[in-house]
């Protein structure tokens, strides 16, 4: 049974379709929903957003936002989203790069947590990234 | 009886005139279709946040929270969006006309405007109206932060209690040929806000789940739902303006020609008189030495 999903950042749109389950981040921990959820409300954390279309996995990189599941349909108001495939790997090797050199160096507590925040922004990143880039099939994924 | 020097000088400047307006216009058709596209782009997540909000508003328990509450209204804040630049047809003019429309259905009500572009602001000052804020050269390509010096003035002005309701003013893009001068409440968010209706939202009347709670999630959504929707009706002014410029340009270019092709005929017929009288001068000049 299908719900409808939207994903959608204030500059974009990226689904508006009906999907089987979606896997997404919150603040309180990861959460799946499948139609029938209660409603709820959450804020989300930085990280990925999993959706599953009949046997065919989508990934994306959520950057925070809110996502509002009804019944029936799911919206997700994210800050910012990246698809699997347009993130940059390098450029997040770069960034995580130095958010370490930075953090390896004497600074502030506010720079610290700052460095941290980027440093676990980047890391979820690059495994999103290589989980599309190595051969296991995505489809293991697990509806928990 | 202009004389044929005078008559070429003005049409030569009605050509220059139609070559610019000809520029200004493929200008506009280029920025036209990205901001039509933007706008695209734009409205659904504004619609959603604002079906959201409105669903929110609906359940009782957040009535406590000032954003949700309807109080006897003193001062409206309004949120005025206009055009930088002139030449854009009628759109900066209407809008303006909705405004003081808006005034005068509202006696004893005091009015405070937060400006978005240079026309607003001529007409804010013209008119003697108090301006709390403005700013203007937002980027038709712009990010949300351009706009938020504006946005945070709004919901300070708001939450502070000096603003009674929030209103924001612009011109909806309909199509290239349409656009359409808008008003929408946006504070307090009421269950049957409706204003030049968005659409009814999906009725879901019962209480949600919360993560982390209530509080938490109303103080990112608020703001956030506030600066979306001023950011998405900015974006949706830069079409209109755009679309309005370009058919007012092709309207003019069209004037032009029309201009040109009527003057260049006037041109010719005097051309072919002045013509025809040197020859007929010099035939009866010639007949005159004949005879004599």
């Amino acid at each position: 049974m299908a719900f409808m999903l939207s994903l959608l950042t204030q500059e974009r749109v990226l689904v508006t379709e009906e999907v089987d389950f979606v896997k997404a981040k919150g603040v309180d921990g990861e959460f799946g929903v499948l139609t029938g959820h209660t409603p709820f409300i959450t804020l989300l954390d930085p990280g990925e957003l999993v959706v599953r279309k009949g046997e065919t996995l989508y990934s994306y990189y959520v950057s925070g936002g809110v996502a509002e599941v009804l019944p029936k349909s799911m919206i997700v108001l994210a800050n910012t989203v990246e698809r699997a495939e347009e993130i940059d790997m390098q450029l997040a090797q770069t960034a995580r790069k130095n958010a370490e050199e930075a953090l390896s160096k004497p600074i502030s507590e506010l720079e610290r947590r700052t460095y941290l925040l980027e440093l676990k922004r980047e890391n979820v990143r690059l495994s999103i990234a290589a989980r599309r880039h190595s051969t296991r099939h995505p489809g293991q994924l697990s509806e928990e | 009886m202009p004389s044929l020097r005078s008559i070429r000088g003005r049409i030569k400047s009605v050509k220059n005139t139609r070559q610019i307006t000809k520029a200004m216009e493929m200008v506009a058709s280029a920025k036209m279709r990205k901001a039509q596209a933007r706008v695209r782009d734009t409205r659904p997540y504004a619609e959603k946040i604002k079906e959201l909000m409105i669903r929110l508003a609906a359940i009782e328990s957040h009535r406590p929270n000032p954003f949700f509450q309807v109080r006897p209204v003193a001062t409206v804040g309004i949120i005025l969006v206009s055009t930088d630049r002139g030449l854009c047809g009628p759109i900066n003019s209407n809008v303006f006309k909705m405004v003081n429309r808006f005034m005068a259905d509202r006696p004893g009500v005091k009015f405070e405007f937060v400006v978005i572009g240079k026309k607003g602001q001529d007409f804010v000052r013209r008119s003697g109206l108090k301006a709390v804020g403005s700013i203007s050269g937002v980027k038709d390509r712009g990010q949300i932060e351009e706009i938020l010096p504006a946005t945070q003035v709004a919901i300070e002005e708001f939450s502070d209690g000096r603003w009674d309701e929030a209103w924001i003013f612009y011109t909806e893009f309909v199509s290239t040929l349409s656009q359409k001068p808008r008003s929408e409440q946006l504070l307090p968010i009421l269950p049957e806000m409706s204003e030049n209706g968005a659409k009814k939202p999906s009725p879901f009347l019962g209480e949600y789940l919360y993560e982390p709670d209530t509080a938490d999630i109303l103080d990112v959504l608020i703001p956030r739902y506030f600066e979306t929707l001023v950011f998405q009706r900015v974006m949706e002014n830069f079409a209109s303006e755009y679309s309005a410029r370009m058919m007012a340009m092709r309207n003019a270019t069209s004037n032009a020609k029309e201009v040109i092709y009527q003057m260049t005929l006037i041109y010719n017929k005097l051309r072919q008189a002045a013509i025809t009288r040197e020859i007929s001068e010099i035939a009866s000049g010639a007949d005159a030495v004949q005879q004599g």
